[in-house]
């Protein structure tokens, strides 16, 4: 994954290790540095495992991306194999006159295959031993057996079988295992509505020719004789499909290069056949650009939710850093004094950070393929729900070196930069203080230069904000305006207290993260992944701050507690008196829960918003109609309206709604060069529009929806998209908006039809996959709209309202079984609904999961400074137990400190995300069709907030225990 | 006891006596007896000044009669107890209520202000939190610090810290208190200050026992014993000289 970021990582890795070879060549920095490391191993270990924990889920979101691209390009070796480019032709003279002109690339150098075969689509049905099993949607093919065999060779073409004969058929596995028969058994097959036995004479791997078919599904294939097809289909008065199948030269992925070349070479030799219909189609190419983007897409994704780990692996390093600046404050500030550089304080910790990393690297590499691992399973079965049957995807664990070397780069090149700049500061330690381990004298005015400084950078920030929300531009809108009031903190600070100015420059961030999406409603339009991790950041960050400045104040409810006499009470009165005393550690281990919590109980937010609005969303999707069958268009029902609602369904449908389709391409008007969208159009008549599904928007012009619906069953030149058009899986972005105009594309003629967008309908699910082809866009308009797109239109759809109390899915299972001739597939609209809601839910699941590793990270990280805070605590609780603190109160007091610290982090987080998905409920366009109260998830935010605090206390039970063993003359070290 | 010199008498009652109290430590293969069948006693008002060379076991005596570390024979016997027959939970209260400690190292909870060290000792005997603030106050006033009662350890100086360290260990009123080199830090005019206080509190009746390396403060004590090698070598009772 992304290869284009890895010249700059490995520039920067590059440099790091030439500055730590470098700093290395320094004999008493690398004494001290080294043996720094290896003093204490186990400290070194827990310090090794926050960068750990950063590098594996940087190189587990990369892995995720990676595999799902491999997935899809997986599709390129199953289904299409050495097929490159197709041209399809509806009338079998077309087809002839297609074999014809394109036989001459047999000679070109760059083609090792041309194939022409005829198919069609057919159900097929295996009846034995009271047993009957059917697969209505299988593609029957009749070719040469022999020139099959030969297809792309040398490289198999994935049709190497002896010709079945006149009553014999080949079928793949897929075909095989829906019908759960294998070679000599006997199956029916409905040739355009006649039955055909054939004996299975071989089962072959849904492979190459094997698995071909339409577009880039996997499908269902049994092949014949020639002959049988045509002369099935000549019976019946129709022709089948003819298609050429070219092979470039070279493997699956070797020939992909190929393809604009060969296209044109046989758009060149096919001439005025392309106008007339027969257009060439890269099928090929299309699954590669389509996995790389599913890949890019989904590992962003990953991404997003990994930075928020990353960033809590950051302030880890951030933490562990200064305190191990603070332990050894006193060495540091003796070093300085006989002579150690402050540049030589730094080089010190950062061969001890360049240590650290490349721990990291080598540890967190492992950890996070197998991270990845992990997630690609779940993510593939969750992603797989979306998908019905033989659509889903293989899964396919793909670890790229790109990957690898970014992910480790990145993971090593982030720790050693956190080190270096930590260290920066620690370098500035003044001598004195360090020594004598006093407080650093305290600067009563700002600096002139500082302050100089603050007033350049807030006026840059301010000017830079200015084009930022003018645009509604999200990352920007959210950072500059923060940054400039963080900037103006020392200037403020000249003018008021520095506890006020950072109050206020705090409530000023906070207070924008929380309210900018009211003032810029269209900040979340550009789906960017950085306008949410910037937000989230500036809110945890904002709010920690103001916490760590107010403790006192927010402690007062239990002050009580603090002061009561009791072994209970000095124990909570210590567990306070650390925290609020070490502003920064604590602020940062608050950051570090609270920006993972606040992004866990969003998304559990989310969810919980979704769920409550299922009842909604499937009156929204189906307006009432509860079952959409489609069948083929080869053996269509010839008057569904009367034929489906009579006989045995009398009783059961009501009312049926014919629906014709037709495949085009689409562009998406948000975007002014995107690749073409796959759409179906979806052609509908008068009952559909006279009980329409709920739209999200439409033409202003226009009174009310339902004068929408009029004008787009009354006039060609109106559609409808839906509110997800054009969406890749990514964060929600700008839907398309009323009045833009869509281009659609007739894939075999290249035709252009252009359309202007009447209305968004909230919820399309009722179209997904009506073509039984993979998914496609849906776009809605009148029957004798589609019509003149002049794509192939097929009348195979409908959708059916049933009476009151109607078992669905009894219903669906009998006329599934009495159309079976046609190859009816039956759907359950509102469980199709409820399984779109399912996947949705469990994939934020997954991301929970996720972001349950950056809370590791947090748990992790209270669970260092307890251990380091023991040691750094020694000589103090020596001293109480001398006063005559019980051992089980030094105790109790360690594991309420970091109870404390972790309720505060978790609680900021929660209120943070229960918020902020409250004004995205409010405000944001993606929420408009969710007519419900504002939900808040109480049982799963507490199950969340329990198990985390569990999980901190357990991290603290050693550390605890380890202080409550210190023996009281040991730690005072009163020595002889 | 292998003690020589002029042996103290006294018509007190002994607040603490150790018997053939014999303390060990190991390292590897080596042991060390810091403290060789010790026999003391310890008189209610007493100011005791235990002095010795470096090693001699001044600090390992303060640490075991106080109950801080374990012996590994003999006993101490405080109000008619063994120290050692007691739990560490008991041990603990029994330091509460009993006694006060004094460090070279002031040793301070640095996250704590002035008069929260000091009140510390009230609130671990039960006393509630408003007296054990104003007795705190009242505590630190008496040794000069009344203004300072709210800064950090870190904001005051070496005799400010010590002074706090002092009214902490003798807040609680304790029946004895243990100080270990508590001049160990400070500069002469501090320490002369310190030992001053020590010496006022203990003419009011403060039991008093501190290990010191300074010949002047020894002889300043109301009884002075010299350590070596884990023996007291010397135990006298002596009028004090003045500081």
């Amino acid at each position: 994954m992304y290869p284009e970021l890895l010249p700059w990582l490995v520039g920067l890795f590059t440099v790091s290790v030439l500055l730590t070879a470098f700093l290395l060549t320094r004999p008493v920095l690398r004494r001290l540095a080294m043996r720094q490391v290896v003093r204490r191993p186990t400290e070194t270990a827990l310090v090794a495992l926050g960068s750990v924990l950063g590098t594996a889920l940087i190189l587990a979101s990369l892995v995720v991306g990676d595999s799902l691209d491999r997935s899809v390009r997986q599709i390129a070796y199953d289904v299409l194999g050495p097929v490159d480019e197709t041209v399809r032709s509806l009338s079998l003279e077309q087809g002839a006159d297609v074999a014809r002109r394109l036989a001459s690339l047999a000679d070109d150098p760059r083609v090792d295959g041309l194939l022409t075969v005829y198919g069609d689509q057919a159900s097929a049905v295996v009846e034995s031993g009271g047993r009957t099993a059917a697969e209505p949607r299988a593609l029957v093919w009749e070719l040469d057996f022999a020139e099959a065999a030969e297809f792309g060779a040398p490289h198999p073409s994935g049709l190497d079988a002896e010709d079945p004969g006149a009553d014999g058929v080949v079928i793949n596995e897929n075909l095989a295992e829906s019908l759960g028969v294998e070679a000599g058994e006997q199956v029916t097959f409905y040739l355009y509505e006649q039955p055909f036995d054939a004996v299975i004479s071989a089962v072959v791997p849904a492979e190459g020719l094997g698995g071909v078919g339409r577009g880039a599904s996997v499908n269902s294939n049994a092949y014949f004789s020639p002959g049988t097809l045509t002369e099935a289909a000549a019976a019946a008065g129709r022709d089948p499909t003819t298609t050429t199948f070219v092979s470039n030269r070279g493997d699956v992925e070797e020939s992909a290069p190929l393809t604009d070349e060969i296209k044109a070479a046989m758009e060149g030799a096919l001439g005025p056949l392309v106008a007339e219909g027969a257009a060439v189609a890269t099928p090929k190419q299309d699954v590669l650009d389509e996995a790389e983007e599913a890949g890019a897409v989904l590992g962003s994704v990953f991404l997003l939710i990994g930075s928020f780990c990353i960033i809590a692996g950051v302030l880890l390093l951030v933490n562990v850093f200064v305190m191990l600046a603070g332990e050894r404050r006193g060495q540091l500030g003796i070093m300085r004094a006989i002579g150690l550089r402050r540049r030589y304080v730094t080089g010190q910790f950062a061969i001890e950070g360049a240590a650290y990393a490349a721990i990291a690297a080598v540890v967190g590499a492992l950890v996070g393929v197998g991270i990845g691992r992990l997630v690609v399973s779940l993510a593939m079965r969750i992603l797989n729900s979306y998908e019905a049957g033989e659509n889903q995807l293989a899964i396919v664990f793909h670890v790229s070196p790109t990957s690898v070397v970014n992910g480790v780069t990145a993971g090593f090149v982030i720790a050693f930069v956190t080190v270096v700049i930590t260290s920066v500061r620690i370098a500035r330690t003044n001598i004195i203080a360090a020594i004598r381990d006093l407080e650093p004298p305290v600067k009563h005015r700002t600096r002139a230069r500082l302050t100089v400084l603050s007033v350049v950078a807030t006026a840059a920030f301010v000017a830079a904000s200015v084009p930022a929300i003018a645009t509604s531009e999200g990352a920007t809108t959210y950072l500059f305006p923060s940054l400039a009031a963080v900037s103006a903190v020392p200037l403020l600070a000249r003018l008021m207290p520095l506890r006020a100015a950072l109050t206020a420059a705090s409530l000023a961030v906070l207070g924008w993260a929380l309210l900018a999406n009211t003032v810029r409603p269209d900040i979340y339009d550009d789906a960017s992944t950085a306008t949410y991790v910037v937000l989230g950041c500036a809110l945890a960050f904002a709010a920690v701050m103001l916490v760590s400045l107010h403790q006192s104040v927010l402690l007062r409810p239990v002050r009580r507690l603090v002061e009561r006499p009791t072994q209970s009470g000095l124990a909570a009165r210590l567990a306070i008196a650390y925290p609020t005393a070490k502003a920064f550690r604590t602020g940062s281990t608050l950051a570090m829960y609270s920006v993972v919590f606040l992004v866990i109980v969003l998304m559990t937010q989310i969810m919980a918003v979704m769920n409550a609005g299922v009842d909604r969303a499937v009156v929204s999707a189906t307006a009432g109609w509860s079952v959409r069958v489609d069948y083929s268009a080869s053996a269509p029902i010839d008057d569904p309206e009367s034929e489906l609602g009579a006989g045995e369904f009398a009783g059961q449908v009501r009312e049926v709604t014919p629906i014709v389709v037709g495949e085009a391409m689409g562009d998406d008007p948000r975007v002014v060069a995107g690749p073409p969208l796959p759409v179906v159009a979806v052609g509908f008549s008068e009952q559909l529009a006279a009980s329409p599904l709920e739209l999200d928007s439409y033409l202003p012009s226009l009174p009310n929806a339902q004068a929408a619906w009029d004008l787009v069953y009354s006039d060609p030149a109106y559609v409808f998209v839906e509110a997800f058009y054009g969406s890749t899986g990514g964060p929600p972005g700008e839907t398309v908006q009323p009045g833009s105009v869509i281009t659609l594309t007739d894939p075999r003629t290249g035709k252009q039809n252009e359309r202007v967008v009447a209305g968004v309908v909230a919820d399309g699910t009722a179209f997904y996959n009506i073509t039984g082809a993979g998914f496609r866009y849906p776009i809605l308009m009148s029957a004798s709209a589609v019509e003149t797109l002049g794509v192939d239109v097929a009348q195979s759809s409908a959708l059916l309202r049933t009476a009151p109390g109607v078992d669905i899915s009894e219903l669906t299972t009998s006329l599934q079984g009495t159309y079976l001739t046609n190859g009816l597939v039956a759907t359950d609209l509102r469980a199709a609904v409820e399984e779109t809601y399912s996947a949705t839910n469990q994939f934020f699941r997954l991301m929970q999961g996720y972001l349950a590793l950056g809370l590791l990270v947090g748990i992790t990280s209270l669970g260092v400074i307890m251990v380091r805070a023991v040691r750094e605590r020694r000589r103090a609780i020596g001293v109480l137990r001398a006063l005559g603190y019980q051992a089980r109160t030094i105790r109790r007091a360690f594991l309420a400190e970091s109870m404390f610290v972790a309720v505060e982090g978790v609680l900021i987080g929660a209120v943070l995300g229960v918020v902020t998905t409250w004004l995205l409920f409010r405000n944001s366009a993606a929420f408009a069709s969710f007519d419900i109260p504002y939900p808040i998830a109480w049982t799963q935010i507490g199950v969340l907030v329990g198990i985390t605090l569990v999980a901190s206390l357990l991290a603290t039970v050693g550390p605890a225990r380890r202080a409550a063993a210190i023996r009281p003359a040991v730690a005072v070290r009163i020595a002889d | 006891m292998a003690a020589s010199g002029k042996r103290h008498a006294t018509n007190q009652q002994p607040l603490l006596r150790a018997e053939s109290v014999t303390k060990i430590y190991r390292t590897g293969q080596q042991e060390v007896k810091a403290l060789d069948r010790l026999d003391i006693t310890v008189r209610s008002g007493e100011m005791l000044a235990v002095m010795g060379p470096s090693g001699s076991g001044k600090t390992t005596l303060l640490n075991c009669l106080s109950g801080l570390d374990d012996i590994d024979g003999g006993r101490v016997l405080v109000e008619g107890r063994d120290l050692f027959a007691m739990s560490d939970h008991e041990r603990t209260a029994h330091r509460a209520r009993a006694m006060g400690f004094i460090f070279q190292a002031f040793n301070l909870i640095p996250v704590f202000n002035a008069v929260e060290n000091v009140e510390l000792p009230l609130l671990l005997v039960g006393v509630k939190a408003r007296e054990a603030r104003t007795r705190a106050t009242e505590m630190l006033t008496r040794v000069g610090l009344g203004e300072r009662a709210a800064h950090r350890p870190n904001e005051l100086s070496g005799g400010e810290q010590q002074r706090v360290a002092i009214a902490r260990a003798l807040v609680a009123r304790p029946a004895i208190v243990w100080a270990d080199e508590p001049t160990g830090n400070l500069d002469t005019v501090m320490a002369t200050q310190v030992m001053d206080l020590l010496r006022q509190l203990n003419d009011e009746g403060q039991t008093i026992v501190l290990v010191t390396h300074d010949l002047a403060i020894g002889h300043s004590a109301k009884r002075l014993v010299r350590m070596l090698d884990g023996h007291l070598v010397h135990d006298e009772m002596k009028e004090r000289v003045p500081g």
